[in-house]
């Protein structure tokens, strides 16, 4: 379970990215998420749905405890992740898109390193990577160096690692993004596994096609804001497609800022 | 199960172990550098030497009157092949294209102003090479004996005794122990490549730990670990520490090594001295100091590597800082500058000086006290600001 309410976070600009930011922007700081609210309920897949730079890394790493919000609240199964954030990480797999693998350590290395970060007892760490390794098919490799496997090998361990650890909620940021179709299709499977584990799952993405692919419930985000949220039969519920509700959402929200569409 | 800083502690260990270039500059260089450096360039100096001490010297000599006698002394003289010539305007040509070794000019006027007992000129032409100078030095020690000769006889005609010219006997009886001396010597050198390989040796782990992990895209990933930014800056920091202190442990034995073969050509008496300067308890104090000194690096070293947007920015930030490092570490070589109240507070210059008195074994105990407290302070602010630094999302995720 996943809960969050009116989360806000700002960043301090650097004199170089108010150069970037032209004339026209005035301020120390620019506000990346404001007010945002949803709930992922167990067992279920819930997207974020957003153009590039909508705030949605910005606020899966709230939710992971790198980032700590100006404002709002955040529960992780239970766990209140800003009075205690190591408690709430340790209910916590979180993978993304660039994540990369240590080369120099082989598979079962960077496996094991993520274990022990958790705290996994060494009966349960065998068990579980046992049975990852196994459905993964990474057994081959696992005494390889992570710098002489395959993209695909090296994805295949970066999900052991995420789950080695069987978390209660699993947080995807862009996971799929930049890899080829092999690599996707196992980051869309984990997604798959995982509710049907019962697990709480988070994604972000900007392809709408994982959208209905994979989410039982969607919140739109864009300008650091939630412009709908919900199960997502219900948000397309007019018979639009997911393309059509999110230009709809993304026009409207543009039009209504000060200066009209951008 | 073991606490997180310790699981990255050991990660990281393990990783950096792995690392060639690490490894390089942890292991390798340190530990090879002096014996290449005391053995080889020793070697290299005795033989360059000796084939210019046991080489045989063409020397011209040109006598303007022909009678000064230095010509028939100089082809006496074991190694010299003296030729006589008129063309005194064409010597210093044939010194320069190295035609000849060196070339003696006796202009006119010689003999009559010995005569008059007045100094008589005799030009020397030489071309200062970079073989220490020794044919000058060949030559000059030739004409001095050439001169004692002519002094001789003067002293003899006016019917004085030879020790007339000697109103005094100069006794010295140096009272510094051959520790205290090679105190001085080593003292500027050793700290100086102690602080050096510390530093060094501390950071490519450094980048590789911080700057390199966010350039590959493993930061975010150990972030959302259940570890606590203090604990990944323990687990971290630790390592980074340790590769310092290793590359500087290393670097004490390949110097002890090296002289523990003895080096051909250094006195038996000064090796024995050396051998007493690296004694177990002096080294041990010196790397007491050296401690708190590798913690405050790996601070700085992680803090910097962490601003960094990827490892090449870090080198470009970190290597400067070698300079920040040289300068105090060179002052203490400055004569006058000493271990005191005040220089025992100033980073690096203060190890550098109390090490120097270490070896010497003239260190004052208030003084090196006064050091490490210093230095520990040093460590431990170095310490929670790099622990601070971790925390600030401006700088962890600054890319």
């Amino acid at each position: 379970m996943i809960d969050v309410s009116d989360l806000t976070k700002s960043f301090p600009v650097s004199r170089q990215q108010r150069r970037e930011l032209g004339p026209g922007f005035s301020g120390n700081a620019v506000q990346a998420v404001a007010g945002v609210t949803f709930a992922c309920r167990p067992g279920r897949v819930f997207a974020l749905l957003g153009p590039n730079g909508a705030g949605k890394t910005t606020v899966l790493r709230m939710i992971a405890a790198m980032l700590r919000p100006d404002r709002g609240r955040i529960s992780i199964a239970g766990v209140d992740a800003l009075a205690d954030p190591v408690a709430a990480r340790r209910r916590l797999g979180f993978l993304t898109g660039s994540t990369r693998l240590y080369e120099r350590l082989t598979a079962e290395e960077n496996v094991r390193y993520a274990a022990d970060l958790c705290g996994v007892p060494e009966p349960d760490y065998r068990r579980r990577r046992d049975a990852l390794f196994a459905a993964l098919g990474i057994d081959a490799y696992a005494g390889r160096r992570a710098g002489q496997l395959s993209t695909g090998m090296k994805q295949k361990v970066a999900i052991a690692r995420t789950v080695i650890h069987d978390p209660e909620v699993v947080v995807f940021d862009e996971a799929t993004s930049g890899l080829d179709i092999i690599a996707a299709r196992a980051i869309i499977q984990l997604v798959k596994d995982c509710r049907a584990q019962g697990k709480t799952v988070l994604f972000s993405t900007h392809i709408m096609s994982e959208v209905t692919m994979l989410a039982d419930d969607l919140a739109v985000v864009h300008r650091g804001r939630v412009l709908a949220a919900g199960p997502l039969p219900e948000l397309l519920a007019g018979g639009r497609s997911i393309e059509d509700e999110f230009v709809r959402l993304v026009d409207a929200a543009d039009a209504a800022r000060p200066g009209g569409a951008a | 199960m073991s606490s997180p800083a310790l699981v990255v502690f050991k990660k990281e260990l393990r990783d950096t172990l792995r690392d060639r270039r690490t490894l390089m500059a942890m292991i390798v260089v340190p530990l090879l550098l002096f014996p290449v450096l005391m053995i080889g360039m020793a070697r290299f100096s005795q033989s360059r030497a000796a084939e210019v001490q046991g080489k045989v010297l063409h020397v011209a000599v040109a006598d303007a009157d022909g009678r000064s006698g230095l010509a028939a002394f100089l082809s006496q003289e074991p190694g010299f092949d003296v030729a006589e010539t008129r063309d005194m305007l064409a010597l210093p040509e044939q010194v320069r294209s190295e035609a000849l070794d060196a070339a003696v000019i006796v202009p006119a006027g010689y003999a009559q102003a010995l005569a008059a007992r007045r100094p008589a000129t005799v030009q020397l032409v030489h071309k200062t090479s970079d073989d220490f100078d020794i044919k000058r030095r060949r030559v000059e020690d030739a004409l001095g004996e050439f001169e004692q000769r002519l002094l001789d006889e003067r002293l003899a005609a006016l019917g004085l005794d030879p020790a007339v010219t000697d109103p005094i006997a100069l006794e010295t009886t140096d009272v510094a122990s051959s520790r205290e001396v090679l105190g001085k010597l080593l003292g500027g050198l050793l700290p100086y490549m102690f602080i050096l390989f510390c530093f060094t040796g501390a950071m490519y782990p450094a980048i590789d730990l911080a700057a390199g992990e966010k350039e590959r895209g493993t930061l975010e990933t150990l972030l959302s670990s259940p570890a606590s930014r203090l604990q990944i800056v323990l687990g971290k920091f630790a390592v980074v520490t340790l590769t310092g202190i290793t590359s500087a442990v290393l670097a004490a034995v390949g110097m002890y090594v090296s002289v523990r073969q003895g080096i051909e050509g250094v006195p038996p008496a000064v090796l024995a001295a050396i051998e007493q300067v690296l004694a177990p308890s002096t080294i041990a104090l010196m790397f007491a100091l050296l401690l708190p000194l590798s913690v405050f690096f790996a601070a700085a070293l992680l803090m910097l590597s962490l601003y960094a947007r990827s490892y090449k920015e870090a080198i470009s930030v970190i290597s400067p800082l070698m300079i920040v490092v040289i300068v105090p570490a060179m002052l203490a070589l400055a004569p006058g500058v000493r271990l005191s109240a005040v220089t025992a507070l100033i980073p690096i210059l203060n190890v550098s000086l109390a090490t120097r008195e270490i070896i010497a074994g003239t260190a004052a105990p208030p003084h090196l006290v006064l050091v490490f407290v210093s230095l520990a302070a040093l460590a431990a602010l170095g310490v929670v600001a790099c622990a601070r630094w971790f925390s600030r999302e401006d700088i962890v995720f600054r890319t």
